[in-house]
């Protein structure tokens, strides 16, 4: 991989980023956009591990590992109130839910 | 120009993401987000970070998409089946157009990111206690060291994360009548 | 100094620990096998510590780093030096000893195996105490030798007044460590170590060790139950008897004095002036304290405060060696008093009140000559074991022309013998006073050989015969006092002792006068009034209701006013109901991806400032 270069991999985790971002602007089913913000998570990570590599330096390896354990907190919390989300008000539709409009 | 394996699975990556984003059934848009995850894994590993690349898979791919397909699978909502609002669609294509466009130039064109490749250790790091190596050893030693704080704290909030979804998943109407 | 040493007390430190595990998890509904284990595993202790101490020639220093937390280092370790020797003794010995007394006093009790459990949990946290080597893991054990104490006050948790005790202790206790953990945190920033030994380098000079030293005395006021917060200790015997007796007497209360013995480099003349000044007044106040109570159990808790007040007036004369000597004899005399308490209790069937009681010496002999050996040598009895320690004090504080302290002293040693004729007049002699006195019986050998041996043997012989008794190893700090102890009739002393003697001789004649009553009571109910009134808990009381909470309701209306009233509901509130009003139309749709949207927006933005400069 002679040819492949910090800006390819950035270029990766930047378009990654954008959809995802995309995703949770016109998904409108709650679990669907919680996993775009997901995958923005992910393009994050990896353009850390990039500058991690290219820079030739551990730490952002490690924080990408401490994304990884916030990340897997977060969707467990994430997850369960969701769940009881819809446990209240029976649907997950984003559209559905805009009380804090009235 | 980048090498194959690189261009396989970004384009893999990316399509998987799209397939995320645009598909109507949830269970679809898990699976294309399981791909991607590995897909991003995969380029993990072209980036020599393979401990990282395993754990991507193992958390990310196994254990959090698992519990979403449960969650998707215990809710059982579909998507209504009527059209998008022209409004959204134009705003999330206006928004994924220009900032494409701003990835692409910020990365590729505008010069602000240095065409480095990558190469041995430069002498000036190859004593820095956290060089970039593959092993995982090298985490395990500075996840207790320099790190160490960061850690008890990442234990800490998993702690609470395990709290707060017992107390967030118990019956709200069984707690009301107590 | 050999590994095979340290290992030993590893093993000293950690079998009950494991002990009290297994006790907990496995044995809940076994309650006599958990008694036995744990009796036995306190025996074992008992004996590994006796080699250790025949073994070892001299300090055994062992260390490990657990952690390093910036400048401060987490270590665990062992600091084997002459105090914690001696205090290694004595705790694996009476503690033995009282565990095999609580199998016959805790037959009957359903909750064997918890009370088993416990007693190993408080043997693991004290014997933490006597070997650790720095202030941090001092505290550690401290704070689980407060919780153990907690769990075995309120034993029999489904009484009111023992939750209510346990509770008091407990809380009593934090305020003192309090005091202890700001020590150590003043400790850390002045010398940058909590190690004893590098501690022992520095010399304390100028103004910070003088907090220093007050605060670190904060805990042992609470642990050695010293005034102001004395106040736990005698409602403490609602626990079990035995765990008065281990804990409350012997070794717990003690550990404080130990504690202030092992960091007395760290004191200055100051601290050490207030400690003697007030463990002289707790001296004489405890004494007469225990004049005016019924309850036989509370009269020999405020004679523990006395004697620990005499403890701490010795180490603020600068004597911390004869302060250990009598922590020593007082853990067996006291022991063996509150062991033949229980015995006595045990064998009148559960009756606690003293007046109740009497004629016990013919049906309970050797219960009888266990306690009055015990008190001879509590009321400083020359050649019995408290007249080597006590008259060394009272000795001590008038040479170091301390007459304040000799003068508290005096009365202490006064009132020793005399609540000590009222106790054994109204147990012991006369005729019985009731029911269950009438038809009281003697304890099962499991109860009488402890006492036999605490009492007969230790109580009596621990001051001339200690070469025979203790290993030589553990009495090197106070070996000096002990054989400079003479019989002199010259020494004011002397005198103070045998003028106590005698006024104890005629309380004996004095509280026989009303068989069934107390006789000061029934003379001088004004007096008796005065000394059975608990002051300082009714100040307490009085601070709490009256002062604290008044404090916190007017900081609760405070609260409710500026934090809930004005910044809550004009500026928290009001501020985004303004930007809501002119914003409403555009901004706040209650649509997601609207909001997700401006979020963006102002990331890019930011992103844009930082980004761009």
């Amino acid at each position: 991989m002679e040819h492949t270069t910090l800006a390819h991999h950035l270029l990766l985790a930047g378009l990654l980023f954008v959809i995802g971002l995309t995703g949770v602007l016109i998904r409108r089913n709650l679990l669907v956009v919680y996993m775009c913000l997901e995958l923005m998570l992910t393009a994050a990570t990896l353009a850390l591990v990039a500058f991690s590599r290219f820079n030739h330096l551990m730490d952002g390896a490690v924080l990408v590992f401490f994304v990884i354990t916030v990340a897997a907190a977060e969707v467990a919390v994430g997850l369960a109130l969701i769940v009881a989300l819809f446990r209240q008000r029976g649907t997950v539709q984003s559209d559905a839910l805009n009380s804090l409009h009235d | 120009m980048p090498d194959g394996l690189f261009i396989f699975f970004a384009a893999l990556t990316l399509g998987a993401a799209a397939l995320l984003v645009l598909s109507r059934n949830p269970v679809t848009s898990a699976m294309g987000m399981i791909l991607a995850l590995v897909g991003v894994a995969a380029d993990f590993f072209l980036l020599d970070a393979y401990f990282l690349g395993v754990l991507q898979v193992l958390v990310y791919a196994g254990a959090v998409m698992v519990l979403f397909l449960f969650i998707i699978m215990l809710m059982n909502s579909d998507d209504p089946t009527g059209a998008y609002p022209w409004k959204t669609l134009a705003l999330g294509l206006a928004t994924f157009f220009l900032l494409s466009a701003g990835v692409l130039w910020l990365f590729q064109w505008s010069g602000a990111v240095p065409s480095i490749a990558t190469g041995p250790t430069p002498p000036e790091l190859s004593n820095v206690p956290s060089e970039f190596t593959t092993s995982a050893k090298s985490f395990g030693r500075l996840l207790y060291s320099k790190y160490l704080l960061p850690l008890e704290i990442a234990g800490f909030l998993l702690l609470v994360a395990l709290v707060g979804v017992v107390s967030l998943s118990k019956d709200s109407n069984s707690t009301a009548q107590n | 100094m050999s590994p095979d040493l340290s290992c030993l007390v590893h093993w000293i430190l950690f079998l009950p620990l494991v002990v009290a595990a297994f006790s907990a998890v496995v044995l809940r509904r076994a309650g006599t096998i958990a008694a036995w284990l744990s009796t036995a595993t306190a025996f074992v202790i008992a004996y590994l510590a006796w080699i250790v101490l025949s073994q070892v020639p001299g300090d055994l220093v062992w260390h490990v780093k657990l952690a390093n937390f910036g400048q401060m280092e987490l270590g665990f370790g062992y600091l084997l030096n002459a105090h914690a020797r001696l205090m290694l003794f004595v705790v694996s010995f009476v503690a033995a000893w009282i565990h095999l007394f609580s199998i016959g006093y805790m037959a009957d009790d359903e909750a064997k195996g918890r009370f088993f459990a416990g007693l190993s949990i408080f043997m693991f946290s004290i014997l933490g105490i006597v070997v650790a080597d720095n202030l941090l893991m001092t505290f550690i054990f401290w704070e689980l030798v407060g919780f153990s104490s907690y769990m075995l006050i309120a034993h029999y948790f489904d009484k009111d007044f023992a939750a209510a005790a346990s509770k008091k202790a407990f809380i009593t206790n934090r305020v003192g460590d309090l005091g202890f953990i700001l020590g150590l945190a003043f400790c850390l920033q002045h010398f940058g170590t909590l190690n004893f030994a590098d501690l022992a380098a520095h010399q304390p000079a100028g103004g910070w060790p003088i907090a220093l030293g007050a605060l670190l005395m904060c805990g042992f006021l609470g642990k050695s139950a010293q005034f102001p917060l004395h106040v736990w200790l005698t409602d403490a015997m609602a626990g079990p008897t035995p765990v008065s007796a281990l804990i409350h007497a012997a070794t717990m209360v003690a550990a404080g004095v130990y504690f202030m013995a092992r960091i007395f480099f760290l004191m200055t003349p100051e601290v050490l002036e207030i400690i003697a000044i007030s463990g002289a007044s707790m001296a004489a106040l405890g004494g007469l304290c225990a004049l005016a109570q019924t309850d036989i159990k509370k009269s020999l808790a405020y004679s523990t405060l006395a004697h620990l007040g005499i403890m701490a007036c010795a180490l603020g004369l600068g004597h911390p060696e004869l302060a250990l000597l009598h922590m020593t004899m007082h853990a067996f005399f006291k022991a063996t008093l509150f062991l033949g308490a229980g015995s006595v209790i045990h064998g009148c069937h559960h009756e606690q009140n003293m007046l109740q009681m009497g004629g016990l010496l013919k049906k309970m002999p050797i219960t009888a000559t266990a306690f009055i050996i015990a008190t001879l040598s509590n009321c400083a009895v020359p050649f019995f074991a408290g007249w080597y320690s006590k008259d060394a004090i009272i000795e001590a504080a008038f040479h170091g022309h301390h007459y304040v302290a000799f003068g508290l002293l005096a009365i202490a040693a006064l009132a020793t013998c005399l609540y000590s004729a009222r106790m054994v007049r109204l147990v012991f002699l006369g005729s019985a006073q009731s029911e269950a006195a009438e038809h009281a019986h003697e304890s099962p050998w499991t109860m009488t050989v402890p006492l036999v041996i605490l009492g007969v043997v230790f109580s009596l012989a621990a001051g001339f015969a200690t070469s025979f008794l203790i290993p030589a190893n553990a009495t090197v700090s106070i070996a000096e006092p002990l054989h400079e102890m003479a019989f002199s009739f010259t020494a004011p002393a002397t005198w103070v002792g045998l003028l106590s003697l005698l006024a104890g001789w005629a309380a004996l004649k004095f509280y026989g006068i009303f068989p069934g009553k107390d006789s000061l009571q029934v003379f001088s109910p004004r007096t008796y009034h005065l000394l059975e009134h608990r002051w300082v808990d009714s100040f307490y009381e009085w601070y709490l209701h009256k002062v604290q909470r008044r404090a916190a309701e007017f900081i609760a209306f405070l609260d409710l006013l500026l934090i809930n009233g004005v910044i809550g509901r004009w500026i928290a509130a009001g501020i985004p109901a303004v930007l809501g009003y002119f914003t409403g139309r555009t901004l706040h749709r209650g649509q997601t991806r609207g909001y997700a949207l401006w979020i963006i927006l102002g990331t890019l933005l930011l992103a844009w400032c930082f980004l761009a400069r």
